[in-house]
């Protein structure tokens, strides 16, 4: 007769092996981990969700179709955002970074979608071995060799990205708004953040050199929530147009109050304004005419996505954007990053995957996936949208309500 | 524009500003008056308020910015919402002090003020768990009716914001001054001991200011959804700290005092947004708060803080 001890053990084993999904074929599999940090709380959550789903189904097809023998894969999912900061927050994604690193399990991550969190991440990541790429985070600064004392302080790079980065977001977009829109003047603004800093000086640059007259520049809160102060100074100015570096915390605000204080204005963005929590939030007719930029070529309505965008809106009942897909492009080339290790018959480490990743080459949604000397993708596609009402279409559907315009201008 | 149409412009800006800190302000002010208590979750109770009223008017079938009303749809609308997010704050205020705070009237020290902190937190997290971390879109079913003075606008809603505030403020006024529990709410200011010894009861009164208080940031809360049409599980603390300011600037404790130190906050940030720079705003605003605590404690109209002597 078993003891009460031995029963409760063997109960507590069959839970333990039935949670974890057990399945014979795979009992010998060796984990791998893939350290994963989101922007989930605050301002950016409905993109952030959506970004997880979409590194949540390569990883489930990868582990579905065996695409490395002998190997499963499972993720840890941190969250930058938190309450205080209301969106993503550097503090928390610091804490991530280490608790990813501190996962011996743990070889290669994916993530942060904001630069401002990348800037904290990247020291422990470097310290502890650790790749990531990022799906969307585009400030140039953490890649550059300039600061590579400060965001790579081992040595090699260890933060690689499927998107371009800011130093071509923003002035290919006052390329556009200077040759296609012929906008004369314009007045920049940002939201303080790591991100909205550096996109809106580099916009402000190329504007500069393209003739544009800058007005003025200033800085939002973004827990604040009333910008009319800057947007009645902006009024007095009369600019043809205003640049928002940002993400959506302020840009929520600034694209409501903008639209009651200067509605005839031309307002741009980069990718930060590029979301459903900015339509939702927002709504129309505020957001209406927005220019926008996202960092990559425009996937969702290419012929090359559709299986994708399928399969995502059976599974999670939402369509996908264009960073849900450079995130599963991510996972792609993680995933064959492992498996190119697995093969040459070397132990899966960190430092393994970094440089298999440094050196791949893989096909995915968005096309040949590689990156330069510092992590950054070879193809540096930005593109340009613009917000316009389809009230065919759920209103805050950032596919159907960001019209995809042109590939912005390269300086 | 010309020089004065913009100033005509960022004053009407700061007064709206204005009118939202003035009724959060006058909540810190009637507590503290009374308990000498920074009830810090009273920033939450305004942010609940955005949310109860945005649940008010999407119950009307209000969303987005489509709907609009007039006349006297408006009006019922307006006033079940207002009686409703009034409602339902004063009675979370009065819930929050006989829960937490009560058992602390006695005890020594700051472990009131930071329970109060963690009630805050509490609420925050509340609304951040069941309602989600986004922006809300916060209907507006005003009409777009604007008038242009030169090249200033007013629109009606601010000016119906406005009123109502006023309305708001010039109630609680005369409530306090005229009315019987007004009475004993100033006299448990002046002297708690000595006013429970002339048969006020104490507990009853403080449970009203918390009612008052709290009502007014729901209020407040509604006034900030109207105004800006979105709201978020975040609005508290950067509107409760300026209110803070705004009460400090007026003499905390003191009725008139928090009005005026509402509009005035209002105004700095308006005109501060406009000659210096809107990421300068919280340090002109927190040097002010500095400054006053410095120079002019009892602030622009005298502290009315209870007698401990």
């Amino acid at each position: 007769m078993l003891t009460r001890r031995q029963t409760l053990l063997a109960a507590a084993a069959t839970f333990i092996v039935g949670a974890a999904g057990f399945d014979p074929a795979h009992a010998a599999d060796k984990v791998v981990k893939i350290g994963i940090d989101l922007s989930l709380t605050g301002a950016d959550s409905q993109g952030a969700n959506r970004v997880k789903n979409g590194i949540v189904m390569a990883f489930d097809e990868a582990n579905q179709g065996h695409a490395v023998p002998g190997y499963t894969f499972e993720l840890l999912v941190t969250d930058d955002g938190t309450a205080t900061a209301g969106q993503y927050d550097p503090a928390q994604a610091a804490i991530n970074a280490r608790k990813m690193v501190a996962d011996k399990d743990v070889v290669a991550a994916i993530g942060p979608q904001m630069s401002g969190a990348g800037k904290a991440m990247t020291p422990i990541l470097s310290q502890g071995g650790l790749a990531t790429i990022t799906p969307s985070s585009t400030n140039p600064d953490i890649t550059s060799p300039k600061f590579a004392e400060q965001y790579r302080p081992a040595g090699k790079p260890i933060y690689f990205r499927t998107v371009t980065t800011d130093a071509y977001q923003g002035p290919n977009m006052a390329n556009f708004l200077a040759e296609k829109l012929k906008a004369k003047s314009v007045y920049v603004l940002d939201d303080s953040g790591a991100f909205g800093v550096g996109v809106a000086d580099s916009f402000q640059k190329q504007a500069e050199a393209k003739g544009m007259k800058v007005l003025g520049r200033d800085r939002l809160d973004p827990k604040a929530a009333d910008y009319s102060a800057i947007l009645t100074k902006i009024k007095s100015l009369n600019p043809e147009a205003i640049y928002y570096g940002g993400v959506t915390q302020a840009g929520v605000k600034l694209a409501k109050q903008s639209y009651e204080i200067i509605p005839n204005v031309i307002k741009a963005g980069p990718d930060g304004m590029v979301s459903s929590d900015l339509l939702s939030g927002a709504g129309f007719p505020a957001v209406e005419g927005w220019y926008t930029s996202i960092a990559a070529p425009h996937l969702v309505e290419d012929n090359k996505a559709a299986k994708f965008v399928a399969a995502f809106k059976e599974r999670f009942h939402d369509a996908p954007e264009d960073y849900t897909i450079t995130a599963y492009d991510a996972a792609l080339v993680i995933v064959d990053s492992v498996k190119r290790v697995a093969a040459s018959g070397k132990p899966v480490t960190r430092e393994a995957i970094r440089d298999a990743i440094q050196t791949a080459k893989v096909p995915t949604i968005q096309g040949m996936v590689s990156f330069d000397e510092n992590g950054d993708l070879a193809d540096r596609t930005v593109s340009v949208f613009q917000v316009k009402k389809d009230a065919t279409k759920p209103l805050n559907d950032v596919s159907a309500q960001y019209k995809y315009i042109e590939v912005a201008p390269q300086s | 524009m010309t020089t004065f149409d913009l100033l005509l412009q960022q004053t009407i800006n700061g007064l709206s500003l204005g009118a939202m800190y003035s009724l959060l302000a006058l909540g810190f002010t009637l507590v503290y008056g009374i308990l000498e208590l920074i009830n810090f979750s009273h920033f939450n109770v305004f942010m609940i308020g955005s949310f109860v009223s945005l649940f008010v008017l999407q119950s009307f079938g209000l969303s987005g910015q489509e709907v609009i009303l007039t006349g006297v749809p408006l009006a019922g609308v307006l006033l079940v919402a207002f009686v409703v997010t009034m409602a339902f704050c004063g009675g979370l205020g009065v819930v929050v002090e006989r829960v937490t705070l009560r058992p602390l009237r006695n005890v020594k020290g700051p472990a009131a003020m930071i329970t109060s902190i963690g009630v805050s937190y509490i609420l925050f997290n509340i609304i951040l768990l069941t309602v989600g971390a986004d922006s809300k879109n916060f209907p507006n079913p005003m009409p777009a009716i604007r008038w242009h003075i030169g090249e200033a606008t007013l629109d009606f809603r601010v000016l119906l914001i406005w009123a109502i505030a006023l309305l708001l403020m010039g109630t609680l006024y005369m409530f306090v001054q005229r009315s019987r529990i007004g009475k004993a709410m100033r006299a448990t200011a002046q002297d708690a001991e000595a006013a429970r010894m002339m048969g006020v009861e104490v507990d009853k009164v403080i449970m009203m200011a918390f009612f008052l208080g709290s009502a007014l940031a729901g209020a407040g809360g509604l006034i900030f959804g109207l105004y800006y049409n979105f709201t978020s599980f975040i609005i508290g603390f950067t509107a409760g700290l300026r209110a803070f300011t705004a009460a400090v600037l007026g003499g905390i404790g003191n009725v008139p005092g928090a009005m005026v130190g509402g509009v005035l906050i209002g105004l700095i940030e308006a005109m501060g947004g406009q000659f210096i720079a809107t990421a300068w705003t919280d340090v002109i605003i927190f040097s002010i708060l500095v400054l006053v605590l410095v120079f002019k404690p009892a602030g622009l109209f005298g502290r009315i803080a209870p007698n401990k002597s």
